[in-house]
């Protein structure tokens, strides 16, 4: 769950109240359904790795050390710390080598990997993140957060991540929450339905005017329905390929031979009544996987001569993807 | 008050710098150099511990909590503005008309108000600066306000507060010799002689063992460092 919202609407005052280094003032927060205030304080917190920003990590203290913090107050013998310290060094993507360094022998994203790999030490059911790629450059941001996403395929935590940026909560998010100056909450849900109906003008402005294609960014290619597109086997005559040429208004035709992408042909060159596997062949330009979100393939076509992008599903041959399938996506959703 | 003192082998006046520092018989038995040394080293290794236990938890808890900001711009006004002589002089009667005597307690004290303000400001400020992050991502792992303290904020501070010690055992080693102008012994004996019997080279010689006992200190402090933990050490 990401917790978003401008400067002073209290997303990180919220996440504080959760492992109680802010105390709540009234209402009831519950982690696995107790409610944190009848807990103890360090119980509570052992229970819930957190990660801010920079990575808060002991200077005095080697890589090793800081990851074995937790462990240790809970008095694990050590080398069952000194396992768990390999395996999640492995784990968030850090050399052995690194283990015996201090934090400030190394780069910022490896710090935030640190912080991470501390943080799920003990195997917390919860984590917390105070906007932990914050301080990173956009390049080792979003391999962070792709590397977080791997992560929690793995590993199923609750988290709570705060942050101030949009495209980051959309990207991490399973459910955002959309927070006010004042703490008011503006919207709970989907990253999707935030963006397809705002829930009020405040929302509406914070996602921005470009929110169609900020969905796009949430989508991927696997989930538009199938199309071949203007695309034959490569058995298939220059009359057959004419004809399908016309019936779709393009001017490429693609060949598939043995369930592949064989390459793009230009209609012109078939005018003269040649065989379409003799005629030269293009290589696709514009070649997305069933994993590429809908912005990277609009991308890709928008940038090649053919006007679709073609699906290459672990080298098989996947379908097309068009730009009005793209538009069709934005709009089919019943509520719009 | 000023005279020579019972016990201390004959200076004689003519004596040359080298020949008082280097004579063996001017080092050994009752008043001799040895146990001069001895009197000032434990005077000023008293204060140093009285002042450190003083300082250091006082000024720990203080920043942990936040508190006392103010205290730092008190404690830097007086300790600029505290006269150790003077103090010293001003407690001389008030020791003697309560039957305290000359020593050690005037001295003690006046040596004491020097030491605690930089060990004092020092221990304050490493543990303010620390950044607040680490701080922070200690107590949500759930270490405790004691951990916190001792294993986070001390440990960060350590380096900061040991060159403020530092500071403080070099003033008190260099200023502790004024005991022997206000009815003491200690290695400040020979200026004072010096000065009493009009013998200069006694004087010089004086000096040079209060500025080398000084230089010494700060050497072996500074050498201290080293016995920190790596990690620790690494910091400053």
């Amino acid at each position: 769950m990401a917790l978003i919202g401008p400067s002073g609407c209290g997303k990180t005052t919220t996440l504080r109240m959760i492992n109680r280094l802010i105390e709540p003032t009234s209402g009831r927060l519950e982690v696995n359904g107790r409610d944190v205030i009848n807990e103890s304080l360090t119980e509570l917190r052992r229970g819930i790795g957190y990660v801010i920003q920079q990575g808060g990590l002991f200077p005095h203290r080697t890589v090793a050390q800081n990851i074995a913090t937790v462990p240790r107050t809970l008095g694990w013998d050590k080398s069952r710390v000194a396992d768990r310290v390999a395996e999640l060094a492995e784990l968030v993507g850090l050399e052995l080598t690194m283990l015996d360094r201090y934090p400030d022998e190394l780069s910022g994203g490896q710090q935030q990997r640190i912080g991470v790999a501390r943080a799920l030490a003990a195997d917390p059911p919860v984590l917390l993140m105070d906007e932990p790629f914050g301080a990173v450059d956009p390049i080792v941001r979003s391999r962070l957060q792709d590397e977080l996403l791997a992560l929690q395929q793995q590993l199923h935590k609750t988290i709570v991540f705060v942050t101030h940026d949009l495209e980051e909560a959309l990207k991490l998010g399973d459910r955002i929450a959309l927070l006010n100056v004042g703490g008011i909450l503006e919207q709970y849900s989907t990253p999707d339905e935030l963006l397809r109906s705002p829930a009020n003008t405040f929302v509406e402005q914070f996602v921005g005017e470009d929110r169609g294609m900020k969905r796009l960014a949430l989508k991927s290619v696997a989930e538009l329905p199938f199309e071949t597109g203007p695309v034959i086997p490569d058995t298939a005559s220059s009359s057959e390929a004419v004809a399908t040429a016309e019936a779709q208004g393009v001017e490429w035709i693609g060949l598939i031979c043995d369930d592949r992408f064989g390459g793009w042909v230009r209609v012109a060159d078939l005018a003269n009544g040649s065989v379409p596997a003799d005629a030269e062949r293009f290589p696709p330009a514009a070649q997305v996987t069933p994993d590429s979100t809908l912005r990277n393939a609009m991308e890709l076509i928008m940038t090649s001569r053919t006007s679709v992008a073609v699906i290459n599903d672990g080298g098989h041959f996947g379908g097309v993807v068009s730009l009005d399938a793209i538009r069709r996506s934005l709009v089919s959703e019943p509520d719009l | 008050m000023m005279g020579p003192v019972l016990g201390q082998a004959a200076v004689p006046r003519d004596i040359g710098v080298f020949e008082f520092l280097f004579g063996s018989e001017y080092w050994t038995g009752p008043g001799g150099i040895l146990a001069s040394l001895w009197d000032t080293l434990v005077m000023c290794s008293a204060v140093m511990a009285v002042a450190t236990i003083i300082a250091v938890p006082l000024a720990t808890v203080l920043a942990h909590h936040g508190r006392g900001e103010l205290s730092i711009t008190w404690v830097v006004t007086l300790s600029r503005a505290v006269p150790t002589f003077a103090v010293a002089g001003l407690l001389v009667p008030i020791s003697l008309r309560r039957g305290w005597g000359f020593e050690p307690w005037p001295i003690f004290i006046a040596l004491l108000l020097l030491a605690l303000p930089p060990i004092y400001l020092n221990t304050y400020t490493g543990v303010r600066g620390i950044d607040r992050g680490v701080i922070d991502a200690a107590r949500g792992m759930g270490l405790s306000e004691r951990s916190v303290l001792l294993n986070v904020e001390l440990a960060l501070a350590t380096s900061v507060m040991l060159a403020g010690i530092r500071v403080a055992a070099v003033q008190v080693v260099a200023t502790e010799p004024i005991r022997a102008f206000l009815g003491g012994d200690g290695l400040g004996r020979y200026v004072r002689d010096g000065l009493g019997q009009n013998n200069d080279n006694l004087l010089l010689a004086g000096a040079i063992l209060v500025a080398g006992l000084a230089a010494l200190t700060g050497t072996i402090f500074g050498l201290m460092r080293r016995l920190l933990p790596p990690g620790v050490r690494r910091l400053a």
